[in-house]
């Protein structure tokens, strides 16, 4: 009896985790680009990929990007570099060792939390960043979301 | 070296304390790896005696493996400050220290930088020269899959040099292109490859100085969505002092290297394929070529990377046409894994088999099996 009841418990705890799992799953799996309102450049995956690799440095208005990115280990930059880049988060890290060791490229500059992403694009009408969807307010502008 | 370390000491400091104009940024890499060979061979150049395998993993500082375990072949520990003058310059200088320099540290790289337009950089002073795809990174163990760029391609004496570079970014198309010129001097005195191969067959030489001076070439690099290719030409002139014990010099005739190659990577769905194919060649009386390849397949699975990689060289003689020269290849088979964001795990075997003619003491290497395993690491 004492036994059949811990196997309940132990199915109900199972079931819950792997409902949370699906939930959290669901939280982060868009990822907003986010500029500065005034920016009214054009962008679509490859531009921006082009932009977050070093690969091209302004915006198609002509002026120069700042790029942001979220910590490395925040859940919006693992959805970004898998779903914009196309490689996993260690991947784009070798990337960047490389080009920074051969002083051909500076990565995007990390900010901790998605509010200070936010305030910074909100005052730099040059910057660009991403992060994910439920975190993006109306000081900025959402140019793709993927 | 002394002087220029402690000018660069002293104006670090100044640069910390005072930094009034300048932004400093310190960034650094570095891997810390050990390893042995597995047994013993007949010695190629001693017949009848035996004596450990070893394999080169570094050739430009001979850092090697044998039968006891080592940290010192190939750890590294290097410190990179990018110090920005004014918006368009800026300086940068890696301070490299080596296990097989004991640690001591040096500057390998050390040069300005100034953007001159937004597509257009210039790039003065102490750089990698970029022969093969992975050259100019061969060190920063982070930036790709295996324990080290496969040791019996990555051979050069010279591997560096104080020169220009003007590099040039535009768009063909939907793919991202970089044009790459540059020129420069290498004046290595004290060579210790060449003073190591002057040893390994029985000479008594003081030093050996090795010179490429005119190195003049182009790269040029194009990627897309899922590859990157880089094509590489170049050449040097090459002159080579080696001075005996009494202070006499070796007569030796000067001739030019011609570099050529095409290396890079791709991705197709879960792995990406790396290559690197060459082709060296000396204007000198025998006509000597060496004909290098590289192929590697890494499984990019989430934080785990296995990998296989497959390197040969060859050496021939079009002018005197010899069959039985130097050749070798390294099956390699590892494992990287990424345990942290800015730092990996790596194990890798490597099966090196020397196909060179013993009778002419050109496979010196003898075949060997050895076993790595490291941390590389990004800050």
């Amino acid at each position: 009896m004492l036994n059949r009841f811990k196997k309940v418990k132990w199915l109900a705890v199972l079931s819950f985790s792997v409902g949370s799992l699906l939930t959290m799953n669901q939280a982060i799996a868009d990822v907003a680009i986010v500029v500065h309102p005034s920016n009214t450049s054009d962008f679509n995956k490859s531009t921006i990929k082009k932009l977050f690799l070093g690969k091209s440095k302004s915006f198609s208005n002509g002026r120069v990007a700042l790029l942001l990115s979220s910590s490395a280990t925040a859940a919006a930059t693992k959805e970004f570099n898998k779903k914009v880049i196309g490689k996993s988060n260690s991947q784009v890290n070798a990337y960047w060792s490389k080009m920074i060791f051969t002083g051909k490229g500076t990565p995007p500059q990390q900010l901790p939390s998605p509010a200070e992403i936010v305030s910074a694009i909100s005052v730099n009408p040059d910057a660009i960043g991403y992060m994910d969807t439920s975190a993006v307010t109306s000081a900025v502008k959402v140019v793709a979301t993927f | 070296m002394k002087l220029l370390k402690t000018l660069f000491c002293t104006s670090l400091l100044i640069l910390i304390t005072t930094s009034a104009n300048a932004e400093i940024k310190v960034s650094g890499f570095g891997s810390i790896v050990a390893g042995k060979t597995l047994g013993t061979v007949d010695d190629p150049l001693n017949p009848g005696q035996k004596r450990d395998e070893i394999l080169t993993a570094d050739f430009y500082d001979v850092g090697q493996y044998t039968n006891d375990i080592t940290f010192n072949a190939e750890s590294i520990f290097a410190l990179q400050a990018v110090m920005d003058l004014s918006t368009n310059f800026k300086v940068t200088a890696q301070l490299v220290a080596k296990g097989v320099d004991n640690f001591q540290p040096e500057f390998d790289w050390y040069y300005l930088t100034y953007q001159a337009t937004e597509n257009l950089t210039l790039m003065a002073g102490r750089r990698n020269i970029p022969m093969y795809y992975f050259s100019e990174f061969s060190e920063v163990g982070y930036a790709y899959p295996w324990m080290r760029p496969p040791s019996n391609l990555y051979w050069w004496q010279v591997t560096q040099f104080n020169g220009v570079h003007a590099m040039y970014n535009f768009d063909l198309g939907d793919y991202s292109n970089t044009l790459t010129f540059f020129y420069g001097n290498e004046y290595s005195d004290d060579n210790v490859e060449m003073l190591y191969y002057n040893k390994l067959y029985g000479g008594s030489a003081r030093e050996v100085n090795e010179y490429w001076t005119d190195i003049t070439g182009v790269n040029w690099n194009i990627s897309g969505d899922n590859f990157d290719v880089r094509f590489v030409y170049f050449q040097n002139d090459r002159d080579r002092e080696t001075v005996q014990a009494d202070g006499s010099i070796d007569p030796f005739t000067p001739d030019s290297i011609t570099f050529m190659g095409v290396g890079g990577s791709v991705d197709i769905e879960s792995f990406t394929v790396l290559f690197d194919l060459n082709f060296v060649e000396y204007d000198d009386a025998l006509g000597t070529e060496f004909p290098t390849y590289l192929v590697s397949v890494v499984y990019n699975l989430d934080q785990y990377q296995p990998y296989f990689s497959y390197s040969k060289a060859d050496h021939k003689r079009s002018k005197v046409p010899t069959e039985d020269l130097e050749e070798h290849y390294i099956m390699s088979t590892g494992l990287r894994y990424n345990f942290l964001p800015n730092a990996s795990l790596k194990f890798q075997y490597d099966h090196f088999v020397d196909q060179g003619d013993k009778a002419t003491g050109w496979a010196y290497h003898g075949d060997s099996d050895t076993i790595t395993v490291g941390v590389d690491f990004v800050f």
